[in-house]
């Protein structure tokens, strides 16, 4: 999977989470929890989605590492290499 | 048998945890002992009539768009539509004391603060620095029980405003005597004060079948009239559940809202918290004729109220105190379409050991209740004029009634005095949720099954 094709993956399972969200203005270095207005319930749910649909299981340690656009792609690229 | 979790309890905390595991995990299992779910919001048909238990209305009032609020954070949780969802705001509920004395709250925070400006004019500046101060608290974080009665009078200095102001809350969650662990008292606060009230769109029964249908579209099992006799532990974990049928289902994780104490007695380890003080409920239903009943109140939902001072929150000597109570009266929801059967519905605290032990002579048991709800009744008139005449049905619980239907020990709807606010009861694998878990009301109690899956069940399965 590509950068792109990552960062589009969060911005659809957000659009799942919270049908309202606005994504016009994103910044990709900001945290999205800030943009979006997700708290930690909602957050779990990015975790929960990308095993249910890419059979990834992310330490909880490493939940800071999803906090923006930019670091999912870093941080799930390896990981999404034969996705 | 084996599955990855089973879940104790089809009251709204099991139920809204089944569903939240079941999004994310195949084979959740949800066990309920009654033949129907719901727990303390249930229900039941006499005559022709569907009479809904505990549900008087949901705390945590929010609208569509405040996305952090609970209620709204609690259908993200569970994927359910706020959209889907038809909701009747209240119109005003009050709080009546002794003499002229009431104060009336909306799901506009601002009618209370006026109602103390008028009724309370020297304590304006002192509740606007207690709000202030309640906001400051963190509720959700751990912590030892802290009264929540001497936070108050720190602010107010006057001791009617505070008792009215912690009724309403201790009649909807406290599980203390005369007084609120303040954690609670602020998450009450905002729920019923800051927040409001409403009613789903239809009766209980709709709320539940949507939310077991919706369980069973995800995958969940629900199995009804299916008692867990034992927690089956080895170690410090558990492995299974024994059934009352004596079946034995293997899993890896045991969710159980049973309730602290009746947890911990399902494992066999020792109960510490089996002595503690309960608190029960006695309620009951009038249902009136609504076209000759016409001087019922439109614009009251609900009436907190008491009659004697110092307000007494605590365990009667005597079947009920009837001094103080809940007033409800659930067709003024607004919104919400005409009813030809008008319903009032009365609660009072009451004595559990007095009406179990009654239970054993169901006739004196049979006339107790009904003197019980002339009493209540009597009270009822005194506030939104003559009932009697127009009563067509009538039915009463008592703490035994409850202890029955739900296993709550005593009776007690708000649980043990004690609790365990991180869900843990010292098994690896098993956890707690609802109402001991330290979150009330329906929006709460649901919320806790979600959050304690959140937290020690999903990322772990």
């Amino acid at each position: 999977m590509t950068r792109d094709a990552i960062q589009d993956l969060i911005v659809e399972i957000i659009a799942d989470i919270d049908e309202d969200a606005d994504f016009d203005d994103l910044n990709p270095d900001k945290p999205l929890r800030d943009q979006l207005d997700l708290d930690s319930m909602d957050f779990l749910d990015i975790v929960m989605e990308l095993r249910k649909r890419h059979q990834l299981q992310i330490p909880e340690e490493d939940y800071p590492k999803l906090a923006t656009l930019n670091s999912c792609a870093d941080y799930l690229e390896p990981l999404l290499k034969d996705a | 048998m084996k599955v990855p979790l089973v879940i104790i309890g089809g009251g709204l905390s099991g139920l809204a945890a089944a569903i939240r595991c079941a999004r994310y995990s195949p084979g959740v299992l949800l066990l309920e002992k009654h033949h129907r779910p719901g727990g303390l919001n249930s229900y039941y048909h006499r005559r022709s009539y569907l009479l809904e238990t505990g549900l008087h209305a949901i705390t945590n009032f929010a609208p569509e768009e405040a996305k952090q609020a609970p209620l709204n954070k609690l259908l993200r949780q569970l994927k359910l539509r706020r959209k889907n969802l038809e909701i009747y705001p209240q119109t005003t509920s009050e709080i009546h004391f002794p003499g002229p004395t009431s104060l009336l709250f909306s799901n506009d925070f601002d009618t209370l603060k006026s109602s103390i400006e008028d009724s309370f004019p020297g304590s304006r500046k002192a509740f606007s620095e207690l709000v202030t101060a309640l906001d400051k608290q963190t509720p959700f974080t751990p912590a030892p029980f802290r009264s929540a009665k001497k936070f108050i009078l720190r602010y107010l200095r006057d001791e009617i405003l505070a008792q009215m102001l912690l009724c309403p809350l201790m009649y909807y969650g406290s599980s203390v005597e005369n007084d609120m662990d303040l954690s609670q008292f602020v998450i009450m606060f905002r729920s019923l004060y800051q927040e409001g009230m409403f009613r789903p769109a239809g009766t209980i029964k709709d709320f539940l079948d949507m939310l077991c249908a919706h369980l069973d579209s995800l995958g969940g099992t629900i199995r009804c009239s299916c008692g867990v006799r034992k927690i089956l532990v080895k170690g410090d974990k558990a492995w299974g559940v024994e059934l009352d049928s004596g079946e034995i289902v293997e899993c890896d994780y045991i969710l159980s809202t049973a309730g602290l104490s009746e947890t911990i007695e399902m494992t066999g380890k020792e109960d510490k918290y089996r002595h503690e003080m309960r608190l029960g409920f006695f309620e009951s239903i009038f249902l009136l004729d609504g076209t000759s009943c016409t001087t019922l109140p439109r614009d009251r939902t609900i009436i907190f109220f008491n009659r004697k001072m110092p307000f007494n929150y605590g365990r009667p000597d005597t079947a009920v105190d009837p001094a103080s109570g809940v007033l409800c009266l659930p067709g003024n929801f607004q919104g919400r379409p005409e009813q030809k059967v008008l319903e009032v519905r009365m609660t009072h605290l009451a004595n559990y050991q007095y009406w179990q032990q009654l239970h054993n002579d169901p006739p004196a048991y049979a006339e107790a209740k009904e003197q019980t709800a002339q009493t209540s009744l009597a009270v009822a008139e005194d506030y939104i004029g003559p009932l009697k005449r127009h009563i067509t049905f009538q039915d009463s619980f008592t703490p035994q009634t409850i202890r029955k239907f739900t296993s709550k020990k005593q009776g007690a709807i708000y649980g043990c005095p004690t609790k365990v606010k991180d869900g843990t009861i010292g098994l690896a694998n098993v956890f707690i949720a609802g109402t001991d878990q330290g979150f009330m009301g329906i929006v709460g109690s649901m919320l806790s099954g979600v959050s304690i899956v959140n937290q020690h069940i999903l990322p772990r399965l």
